[in-house]
């Protein structure tokens, strides 16, 4: 009798499993609840242009429901106060609330997008960031976490370099803790503490390995100044992360820093329960890297693969892996591309498509099913080009697993709302975690 | 009829205590949790808030208050229905407190000091005599550290309780869903003997091995504030 109800269970957790295979965008946190069945919305924290409407950042929704009279059009926007120099954004682990970050006002404006995900709807203001939080900012994004909010951030109240931590906030918004990222002065007892650089930028967890994998990116004083101004500063060009940091994710201790030059910037995690691996690509020296754990269940890192020729200005940014683990797409701002890389040997990727997007191109997503990639154009307000290679949009794609075909383009700036950067989806369905799912 | 909801309620705390039989008996690293546990005192676990109060009943139909309940122990609070069948869910966390339990059984820290609470958001389901005999199902022994089952009168009660803690419930469109009829997001509180929340689990850190060194983190932290 008992063997026959374990067994019942086995079915549970199998039924439970096949709902792995509808869609969901494949870079969001293993705690966050996922959407059951195809994304509805994709929304934009997009950035306010001096002019451009009324200026100020907004979040933009968009209609992605196949079907709909509105398919590939703007159904709500809700413009914030000012511009903040709007960058990533993340929901709570139970996807009621959207946390969109800003950079440079280190301001955080929290939605609801539960109640009606077709017309988020402002619900309050983190200010004061820096003074709360000891002296972080720059909040780079939001991830979620069991009833709390990871917030990596980029730089530092008091002299605006790299130095910077990761903090948590709960899901109603009151802080909880502060955690900087380990400096030579104080690796707080990882090996390697002589790379330690201190920088900050995205932070991931694989919670079946208790891991919490950091990269890092440049300070205030770099990403609020002009590109072209800063790449012909070779003072400020030594400003750059060029480390990532594996830490104990339960006691937020770091555990080991790898050296990985030239800005590391997002992390992607493998989805398959038996990798243990991540990838990241650094933006100055355009390469892949993985951090794997080797025989000796030891973590370590290593450049994999190069992205393009660097010295033709490429700049990959952003990096969105398949559910399988099979496929890696990378966006590079500088040459508008989107590369795709076969992983599935994760220590011989292998290049087998690209496309040129636009004239720039920052923010990938990807469906859970992999059938359906979204491009946005912004990486920031200062990094942008000008002039008529300043193009700013999100273009959705469908991908047959060889090449990428045109499903419909928003132009950001003739509709007046601004620069497009990160995209979440949205949705009225609703299911359990990843962590849940993949079990 | 009370025949057939005690026959039910029975059923739901087979399949629970099931799940407790095939959980791991020992405390040791597997697939799901493929790491070392932390050494207690080592870390530290900073406050998230007040844990927010409210109007129970325990099993015996008895009301208390939250506040109340978590007086004097560490408690740890798991949000739970006792139709849920999601094996991830609620059996999973019932499956590591009942772990929780059977470890202070061997641990007398641990029983004087742990208290668990298995609240329930299925008021009009979960009342307390069918609570009792949920309790029954999955916790037979009267050693060991305190084990509560509670329940709310009614919605109104429950659904600022559920504000409070954050704790996502919905209704399933398909009330007949083999999973139960409501859908949720698994959180299970930490909360300290001041009655302030400590951590928060979900799946992937609901792991026996870090909640005993929370737990004990926390006992030490109270010891060290002793002694200064």
């Amino acid at each position: 009798m008992k063997r026959s109800l374990v067994s019942l269970l086995a079915v549970c957790a199998f039924a439970f499993s096949v709902g792995l295979l509808r869609a969901d965008e494949t870079c969001s946190s293993p705690y966050l609840a996922r959407i059951d069945g195809q994304e509805e919305f994709v929304y934009v924290w997009t950035l306010g242009v001096e002019g451009l409407g009324d200026g100020n950042d907004k979040l933009v929704t968009i209609d992605v429901k196949p079907g709909s009279p509105n398919y590939g059009k703007v159904v709500s926007t809700t413009s914030v106060d000012g511009r903040n120099e709007a960058h990533h954004a993340g929901f709570t682990d139970d996807r009621h609330q959207l946390w969109l970050a800003g950079l440079d006002t280190s301001r955080i404006f929290i939605f609801d997008v539960y109640s009606d995900p077709a017309k988020p709807k402002f619900v309050k203001t983190i200010d004061k960031f820096a003074e709360t939080t000891g002296g972080a900012m720059g909040p780079h994004g939001a991830y979620p976490l069991p009833g709390r909010m990871l917030i990596p951030c980029l730089s530092n109240a008091k002299d605006k370099g790299g130095k910077t931590a990761l903090v948590e906030y709960s899901n109603d918004g009151n802080y909880i803790a502060t955690h900087w990222l380990p400096t030579k002065d104080d690796a707080g007892g990882a090996a390697n503490a002589d790379l330690a650089d201190g920088y900050g930028y995205d932070a991931r967890v694989l919670p079946r390995k208790n891991a919490l994998l950091t990269s890092s990116f440049t300070g205030w004083n770099n990403y609020m100044r002009n590109l072209g101004e800063l790449m012909g500063d070779s003072e400020a060009m030594k400003h750059f992360g060029s480390t990532m940091v594996m830490w104990d994710f339960h006691t937020r201790q770091p555990k080991k820093i790898f050296q990985v030059p030239g800005a590391p910037l997002e992390i992607r995690w493998a989805w398959d329960p038996k990798h243990n691996y991540a990838f990241t690509a650094s933006a100055l020296t355009s390469k892949l890297w993985l951090v794997y754990a080797d025989d000796k269940g030891e973590w370590q890192a290593k450049d994999v693969a190069p992205i393009g020729e660097a010295k033709g200005g490429v700049l990959p940014v952003d990096i969105s892996l398949s559910a399988d683990d099979k496929t890696l797409f990378v966006a590079s701002f500088l040459d508008g591309k989107c590369r795709v890389f076969d992983v599935s040997d994760p220590q011989k990727p292998k290049q087998i498509y690209e496309k040129q997007i636009g004239k720039q191109v920052n923010m990938v997503s990807q469906s859970w099913d992999g059938k359906r990639l979204y491009l946005t154009s912004s990486l920031l307000a200062k990094w942008d080009k000008a002039g008529a290679d300043n193009e700013q949009f999100l273009r959705a794609y469908a991908w047959d697993g060889k090449e990428l075909k045109p499903q419909f383009d928003l132009d950001f700036t003739a509709l007046k709302l601004g620069r497009a950067h990160q995209m979440l989806f949205g949705s009225s369905k609703l299911g359990p975690n990843r962590v849940v799912a993949s079990n | 009829m009370r025949a057939t909801l005690r026959a039910v309620s029975l059923a739901f705390a087979f399949v629970v205590a099931s799940a407790i039989g095939t959980a791991r008996e020992t405390f040791s690293r597997d697939a799901d949790h493929d790491y070392d546990a932390p050494t207690p005192g080592s870390y530290r676990l900073p406050v998230i808030k007040v844990a927010p109060d409210g109007a129970v009943l325990d099993s015996n139909g008895k009301g208390e208050r939250l506040r109340d309940v978590f007086r004097g122990r560490v408690t740890v609070l798991s949000f739970i229905y006792t139709r849920c069948a999601a094996p991830k869910a609620c059996p999973y966390a019932t499956g590591v407190l009942s772990q929780l339990h059977r470890a202070s059984l061997e641990d007398t820290e641990l029983a004087k000091n742990l208290r668990l609470v298995s609240l329930s958001f299925d008021p009009e389901y979960d009342t307390p005599q069918r609570l009792a005999t949920y309790a029954e199902g999955v916790n037979g022994e009267s050693a060991g550290c305190e084990w509560r089952f509670a329940t709310t009168k009614s919605h109104g009660e429950l659904d600022s309780i559920l504000k409070g803690y954050d704790q996502a419930v919905d209704r399933r469109s398909n009330p007949n869903d083999p999973q139960g009829p409501l859908y949720h997001i698994l959180r299970v509180f930490l909360i300290d003997r001041e009655g302030r929340i400590r951590n928060i689990y979900s799946s992937g850190t609901l792991d026996p091995r870090l909640v005993i060194a929370d737990v004990k983190t926390l006992l030490l932290e109270t010891t060290k504030l002793s002694k200064q």
